[in-house]
């Protein structure tokens, strides 16, 4: 699965910078616009371990904000279980937060609260949870009646084993949007970081961008694929092992 | 102990068809009692609501033990994944029954499942195991449907013959589409009659037989196609 991950990223980046250069040479664009191969190698060199430093920043952000998110979206499921109206309630609570853009708010958040890890926690967990939320408001206010009705007939369905059944017998949904909210989260961090941050990838980005420089563009997108892709694969690994070792 | 249905109507969504209309019959004592009747003609909905699960368009049950007495147990039901057998069964039944449901195990043949997952087991196998735990509740009425679906003849009788000997103090509905059976060991029968057919409920009774009584072939017979053309 690790190969299978970095070498469909390698040939999506592969893909990218061909059509790049086709583009390129077909419109007669300068090097100004399009650097070379060995302007962008060139570059690599002097900025990789700058950049890739921003990377590891920026990941350790959208790994905290993802498990913030994870245990958020838990929490607030698990309160929705309550009752049907709370459930209602937060969903169409979660859809109506969710109608403003985060990337809105962000300048609120970083007004507010300044730059540092926090508000691109927040940013981040703002922006993947929603996925998480209403999967895990759905699992936990969802009966699994062939299961609980042992249970409801004999008065013994405590709260916490409605939880454990309904998260167990959703566990397979719930891992998948575990693992499809992983992605939302390094958007998040991204997203944060290039609006207000003073570091990490996003903001390595934003300069480049004020720079017209393609070339640390390149090597960014480059690092952050590759980061996602290892995040994925070890993600994926661990819940699908937990998975196969539980049904066994 | 009784169960009464008074002027029961039922329906899912649409009240212009429901599932049966104002039925009214009466189950005495406790004993072995069966419900007979074709494919969808609502012998489910019927249990349900004679379990309190459904709340019936019309009419009343009437049970002076109270719904929470009444039981309603399927062959549609599942054991938490994470369990084994073994386990689910020390999570749920009391103490004071273990040796009961060590006993049941070899009696119904499932002592070997015992270290599997629900998950694991035939269809014959997990109707078994769910109807053990269901038989060492307190409460004296449990409604089985189909709860022995899938399980080898032999096997059904000696369950079937084992439960009338071990629980006598408790009123059982069993729900199945073996005409043979409901005859053979069920006491009073009601046949739930197809949509369209009038009256809708006609009571029959069985040869309710038990361990040590013989069975007349020739009047079980009869029973059959009485319940049968009764259907």
């Amino acid at each position: 699965m690790l190969h299978n991950r970095i070498i469909q990223f390698f040939i999506l980046y592969g893909i990218g910078l061909t059509m790049l250069f086709a583009i390129k040479y077909t419109m007669g664009l300068s090097d100004y616009v399009i650097p070379t191969i060995v302007d962008i190698i060139y570059t690599a060199k002097r900025i990789m371990p700058v950049y890739i430093w921003a990377v590891i920043e920026s990941m350790m952000i959208a790994m905290m904000g993802h498990i913030l998110s994870i245990v958020l979206a838990s929490v607030i499921g698990v309160l929705s279980r309550i009752n049907s109206f709370l459930g209602t309630f937060i969903k169409a609570g979660a859809y109506q937060i969710q109608s403003y853009p985060v990337v809105a708010i962000a300048p609120i958040i970083f007004l507010l609260m300044g730059d540092g890890i926090w508000p691109r926690l927040l940013i981040t967990s703002m922006i993947c949870y929603f996925p998480l939320l209403l999967t895990f408001v759905g699992v936990f206010t969802e009966p699994v009646s062939d299961i609980e009705q042992f249970y409801n007939i004999t008065n013994t369905l405590t709260w916490d084993l409605k939880i454990k059944i309904r998260a167990y017998e959703h566990q397979k949904k719930i891992l998948t949007v575990i693992e499809g909210s992983a992605t939302l989260a390094m958007v998040g961090t991204i997203v944060a970081e290039f609006i207000s941050a003073e570091s990490g990838i996003g903001y390595q980005i934003s300069i480049a961008m004020s720079q017209s420089d393609m070339s640390k563009v390149l090597i960014a997108l480059f690092l952050i694929g590759l980061a996602i892709s290892i995040y994925l694969t070890v993600l994926a690994w661990g819940l699908w092992t937990k998975i196969s070792h539980d049904s066994q | 102990m009784f169960i009464q249905c008074k002027n029961i109507s039922c329906s899912y969504n649409n009240k212009e068809n429901p599932v049966f209309n104002d039925i009214t019959f009466e189950l005495q004592g406790p004993g072995f009692h069966g419900l007979f009747g074709e494919s969808g003609a609502g012998k489910s909905t019927l249990a349900k609501v004679m379990s309190g699960l459904i709340v019936p368009d019309n009419g009343i049950i009437v049970n002076p033990l109270g719904h929470s007495q009444v039981v309603y147990t399927t062959n549609q039901e599942r054991l938490p994944g994470w369990q084994t057998i073994q386990m689910h069964y020390e999570s749920v039944l009391p103490k004071h029954t273990r040796e009961n449901w060590q006993h049941m195990i070899h009696l119904f043949g499932i002592e070997h499942c015992m270290h599997s997952k629900f998950e694991q087991l035939s269809l014959g196998q997990k109707n078994r195991v769910n109807l053990i735990r269901y038989l060492l509740q307190d409460q004296p009425v449990l409604i089985m449907d189909e709860s022995l679906a899938n399980v080898d003849e032999n096997m059904r009788e000696k369950i079937i013959l084992f439960i009338k000997k071990q629980f006598p103090e408790k009123l059982f509905v069993y729900i199945s589409h073996h005409v043979r059976e409901i005859c053979k060991f069920c006491d009073q029968i009601v046949v739930i009659r197809s949509i369209g057919r009038y009256p809708r409920i006609i009571q029959l009774r069985g040869q309710n037989i038990c361990m040590n009584k013989d069975l007349d072939p020739d009047t079980l017979k009869e029973n059959m196609l009485e319940i049968v053309h009764a259907a």
